[in-house]
């Protein structure tokens, strides 16, 4: 990069500098604070600056350690599930179409992300629903012959909730990924004779790993934190951590949710660092840096 | 490629696309549905602007989207400058991007704990603020894939005329990459428009149309008029979407 480019007087620096500052803060402070919070001793109304391991002592012994437990497991276990259905999808977008249908794919899979997710699962329970579309379907075909209960509130409904909801955004980091991968490499492997399928395992895999990261970080982060599918999906009780969080919320209790809050951010960030750490930014954002 | 398989290819493709677009049309079909006797009718959406509350929330979430609308690309804009004049790309990037990565309910509790501590009582300028945090990072990414098809050499050029950083800027560049601007700004509506679990943690006493609907739910259960309402917000963000579009179609003529 040239030096005229990077030209910069003190105006300028203020002028870009400032708005930077101001968002870095803005998203910086909050999480700081929360941190701080979170070793805060609860009182009748309120909270009082102090260092007390109360809450989190509170968290990881009773109930709500269960629904720590679940919301990773079901985090975790989504996570691939949705990776088994973005990378076939970001794979076939990147090789199999020609590059205007690519354009056109990805457009038509970012509109319905566009609109609010918890309006479709508001759909999505319409249509799981004993009397919904789906169970009418079943019946006048025959293949069941009463109602299908464990289609809404159960944790299939959670899942596909989950799925809808996260895993279009899944498909652009991998896509990103796997469209920079040279073509040269994968000719190079079908020269040396390696197979198709191993071509993919060796070569395309590896290669598209920091875009697949990227994409389990969206997913697993979706989901800990979920609020609107499991209280929709899930039906009473079924709570995970973002359930959990809003209830302590809801009693006042913002020591209580700053610590759980403090345990998805953590979680969140040592991800954000293993990625961080494993692949290189401008690998992954080259496009996008003109690089 | 073989015809079978360019069919399978297309077939999947096809079936990913339906399962993500079947939960737009139950909020259309339930809002025309006369509730008792299942003809159809548009009086569920005739009874929406006879309640107040959610004539307020209406208003609320078009003043809200338009200061996040304004807000989100400009700082976008600045920060996809900073990263291109300032030495430290890396953890500009990391920063404006981090909303990202974390949780909604963990951004909203953190934000308003943090209004809770400085004092700053729920407002609509609380709500702009954390969705505007939520649609930085689209808006960033859009305006920096903009720039980086903008070829500096040009505000070399500029420079050698004798242009200064700002006319260089002005003159030479922003012409370049308005539509990306305008597009993220299109991109920061749409997202304040559709977003409920942030809002809803720092909303106080305000409602917008979208946390309207989330508290009905979680204290009546949904009527035929929120999925009147949801139908009118669905079709609006369509609306929006097509103005993407025109404005994509502007930046790149050929395609």
């Amino acid at each position: 990069m040239s030096f005229a480019v990077k030209r910069r007087g003190l105006g300028t620096v203020a002028l870009l500098g400032g708005p930077v500052l101001l968002c870095a803060l803005a998203i910086v402070v909050p999480l700081v604070l929360t941190l701080m919070i979170s070793f805060w001793e609860r009182q009748m109304i309120g909270m009082r600056p102090g260092f007390s391991l109360a809450s989190y002592a509170l968290f990881f012994e009773g109930a709500r350690f269960s629904v720590l437990k679940r919301s990773f497991w079901v985090a975790t276990s989504s996570t691939f599930l949705m990776l088994a259905v973005a990378y076939p999808v970001a794979y076939l977008v990147t090789f199999k179409l020609p590059p205007n249908r690519t354009r056109i794919f990805l457009f038509l899979l970012s509109v319905p992300f566009l609109v609010n997710y918890v309006i479709r699962t508001f759909s999505w329970a319409y249509l799981l629903g004993r009397t919904g579309p789906i169970n009418q379907f079943l019946q006048w075909t025959g293949l069941a012959s009463q109602p299908i209960d464990w289609l809404l509130f159960s944790d299939f409904a959670v899942y596909l909730g989950l799925i809808a909801a996260y895993m279009p955004f899944m498909v652009y980091p991998i896509w990103l990924s796997l469209s920079a991968i040279d073509k040269r490499l994968i000719e190079a492997s079908w020269m040396l004779g390696e197979p198709p399928f191993r071509t993919f395992l060796r070569v395309v895999l590896p290669l598209s790993l920091p875009g697949v990261f990227a994409a389990a970080i969206f997913g697993f982060v979706g989901a800990f934190g979920e609020v609107a599918v499991s209280q929709i999906l899930g039906g009473v009780g079924y709570q995970l951590m973002g359930n959990a969080i809003t209830s302590s919320l809801d009693v006042l209790n913002y020591p209580m949710a700053a610590a759980m809050s403090t345990v998805v951010v953590g979680c969140m960030l040592i991800l954000l660092l293993v990625w961080l750490r494993l692949f290189d930014l401008r690998l992954f954002l080259g496009k996008m840096l003109g690089r | 490629m073989k015809t079978s398989s360019r069919i399978l290819i297309w077939l999947s493709l096809a079936g990913v696309l339906a399962f993500l677009y079947v939960p737009l049309l139950p909020p259309l079909l339930l809002s025309i549905q006369d509730p008792a006797t299942g003809k159809a009718t548009l009086q569920n959406f005739g009874t929406i602007h006879s309640d107040p509350t959610l004539i307020g929330a209406l208003a609320n979430s078009v003043i809200i989207a338009a200061i996040v609308g304004v807000a989100a690309p400009l700082l976008g804009l600045a920060a996809a400058q900073a990263v291109r004049s300032f030495g430290m790309p890396r953890a500009i990037i990391t920063v404006i991007l981090l909303p990202l990565f974390i949780p909604g309910v963990s951004m909203g509790v953190s934000t308003s704990l943090f209004f809770n501590l400085t004092g700053i009582d729920p407002s609509l300028l609380t709500m702009a603020t954390v969705q505007t945090l939520w649609a930085l990072p689209f808006a960033f990414l859009i305006i920096m894939t903009v720039m980086s098809g903008f070829d500096t050499l040009y505000l070399e050029a500029a420079y050698t005329c004798g242009a200064n950083r700002a006319q260089a800027f002005w003159e030479v560049e922003l012409p370049q990459i308005a539509s990306g601007i305008s597009g993220a700004a299109t991109f920061s509506v749409i997202l304040s428009f559709n977003e409920t679990v942030r809002t809803a943690v720092v909303q106080g006493g305000n409602n917008t149309v979208q946390t309207f609907i989330w508290s009905r739910y979680q204290q009546v259960g949904l009527t035929p008029n929120m999925h009147a309402l949801m139908s009118i917000i669905i079709a609006v963000t369509l609306l929006l979407i097509l103005v993407l579009v025109a404005l994509g179609r502007e930046r790149q003529p050929a395609g």
